[in-house]
């Protein structure tokens, strides 16, 4: 291999970076909605500004600077503390509006990190994937069901910026609020999901049954009861007075074994099974009461 | 496929191996003859070497080559502003080709995203290599003569040893001057075209810049 051969590759990959923080630097925003430090959203569409939750502190008159330097004021449209998302709409002017992956993250692959922090211009850092985790309860009464981690340098102000592929394609959103000290981004196509609600209805509904459980295991013999493998369910331990659960029939004692139709083996996939759609609606709950598989009908609340 | 993704790893592994070679031969230690040693960079045949200049601030400097042997320097120029100083090697003439000056890049049309590589004495480990890329391009107020200064911040993680090193392009191209003094603690180069200007200043003389 010739010296020039290798450092045209060199310099392709070198390029192909500054190409992929450009395009994805395109659709990355300025959002100045708290009192410190201005942090970052990506133009999720035309007049729509996705960023992260924990850096919008009010609801009105949020300034936003576009790449060219065009500064607007949005408002807020929606927000999710659970998954550390919120949706700005702006008043007017369009923006390139961001292009995510059509793949999931995988570990090793190359990343980078976007930020627009400052009106100087855009800001990156090279990484890679190097975990994707969860689900993940997020101390902040939610969960998120899936997390990318990256070693690429989390700057002060990325929160609510890309994390892209070295095409610039959107791969998440990158934030520092949803685990304390570490540096996360959440998974592009899961962001997306959250900012249509939020868009919509602007804020994202979380199921109440209103029960304790803790997890136990199920004889074979049961399990058989159930027609399928199930190792694992919830063994109801409090039922709260007036709850959704109550109203259902649910009570101590009983196992959970499937909401709407899904098994349910542990806590994390209880609460998975709670968000979005469900709220109000009669939905079939089913549990092992004696050890014989029975199904009730639960008009799942709100938690508020 | 697979053979071809195995080829492309293999040239950029030889590619980046053949560029820090490169580098090494106009990289140099500065002893100052106190605590530690900073890095250096062989700016123009002549001897002239472009460091920090807290690196030489107090002590009598002294340059040595990657393994090599010592020479003894003046200090002809020095900004503490921008943290630049300019040494004289005493090579008498005989030992030119011994110190080969660096390729100088272009600094003024870079683009965030590009791969910038440092080579320096992080913590004392002598000519280490590191990779990644230039973070943000902008400016940093100082205090002097100038109101500010243009800086090049890099994701490379830069530690004491590292500073007066050079920063590179992919094809060894000089792009700014490591320093650990202005702008925090994050990785900040002065830009080369900075660097030119204040040995242009010192030594009376029209830098000549070559594209990279």
């Amino acid at each position: 291999m010739t010296q020039s051969n290798g450092n045209n590759i060199l310099t392709a990959l070198s390029d192909s970076m500054a190409a992929a923080v450009e395009k994805g630097g395109a659709a990355t925003v300025l959002v100045a909605g708290r009192r410190r430090m201005p942090a970052s959203g990506i133009a999720y569409a035309a007049d729509l500004i996705l960023t992260a939750d924990h850096v919008i502190e009010r609801d009105d008159d949020i300034p936003v600077m576009l790449p060219d330097g065009t500064e607007l004021v949005a408002r807020l449209a929606g927000r999710d503390p659970g998954s550390d998302l919120a949706v700005l709409r702006l008043g007017g002017a369009a923006v390139a509006v961001a292009e995510p992956a059509p793949q999931e993250a995988r570990i090793g692959q190359l990343v980078l990190a976007l930020g627009r922090p400052s009106p100087d211009g855009i800001q990156a850092s090279l990484g890679v994937i190097s975990a994707v985790g969860g689900p993940v309860r997020t101390g902040r009464g939610g969960l998120l069901e899936r997390y990318l981690r990256t070693d690429a340098v989390p700057y002060p102000g990325f929160s609510g910026g890309p994390l892209v592929d070295t095409a610039g394609r959107i791969i998440g959103l990158n934030t520092s609020g949803l685990a304390r000290g570490a540096s996360l981004a959440i998974p592009a196509s899961l962001a997306w999901q959250v900012a249509e609600t939020l868009a919509l209805h602007g804020s994202v509904r979380r199921g109440y049954l209103g029960v304790r459980s803790q997890q136990v295991a199920i004889p074979p013999a049961q399990q058989k009861a159930l027609g399928r493998d199930q190792e694992t369910g919830l063994l109801l331990v409090g039922v709260e007075d007036g709850s959704p659960a109550e109203a259902g029939g649910l009570i101590v004692g009983d196992i959970l074994t499937a909401i709407a139709d899904h098994p349910v083996k542990d806590p994390d996939e209880l609460l998975g099974r709670l968000s979005g759609e469900v709220v109000d609606r009669p939905t079939p709950v089913e549990v092992l009461r004696g050890g014989q598989p029975r199904t009730l009908t639960v008009t799942i609340g709100e938690r508020k | 496929m697979l053979i071809d993704i195995v080829d492309l790893s293999n040239t950029l592994t030889e590619a980046f191996t053949a560029v820090f070679q490169r580098a090494q031969r106009s990289l140099v230690v500065v002893h100052n003859g106190r605590d530690g040693a900073g890095a250096g960079v062989i700016w123009q045949p002549g001897g002239i070497v472009v460091t920090n200049h807290h690196v030489v601030a107090r002590g009598k400097p002294r340059i040595s080559l990657v393994g090599d042997r010592e020479y003894p320097t003046r200090l002809i120029a020095k900004d503490p502003q921008i943290d630049l100083a300019i040494l004289q090697a005493d090579t008498a003439g005989e030992y030119d080709s011994d110190l080969p000056a660096a390729p100088i890049a272009d600094s003024r049309d870079l683009r965030v995203g590009q791969v910038a590589l440092a080579i320096g004495h992080p913590w004392g480990q002598i000519g280490a290599v590191a990779a990644r890329i230039i973070s943000s391009l902008g400016e940093v107020a100082v205090r002097g003569r100038r109101s500010s200064v243009s800086v090049i911040r890099t994701d490379v993680g830069l530690a004491p040893g590292n500073s007066g090193g050079p920063l590179m392009n992919v094809s060894g191209g000089v792009i700014g001057i490591n320093t650990m003094i202005i702008g925090g603690d994050l990785g900040v180069a002065i830009p080369s075209h900075v660097v030119n200007a204040f040995v242009a200043e010192t030594l009376g003389q029209e830098v000549p810049q070559v594209a990279m």
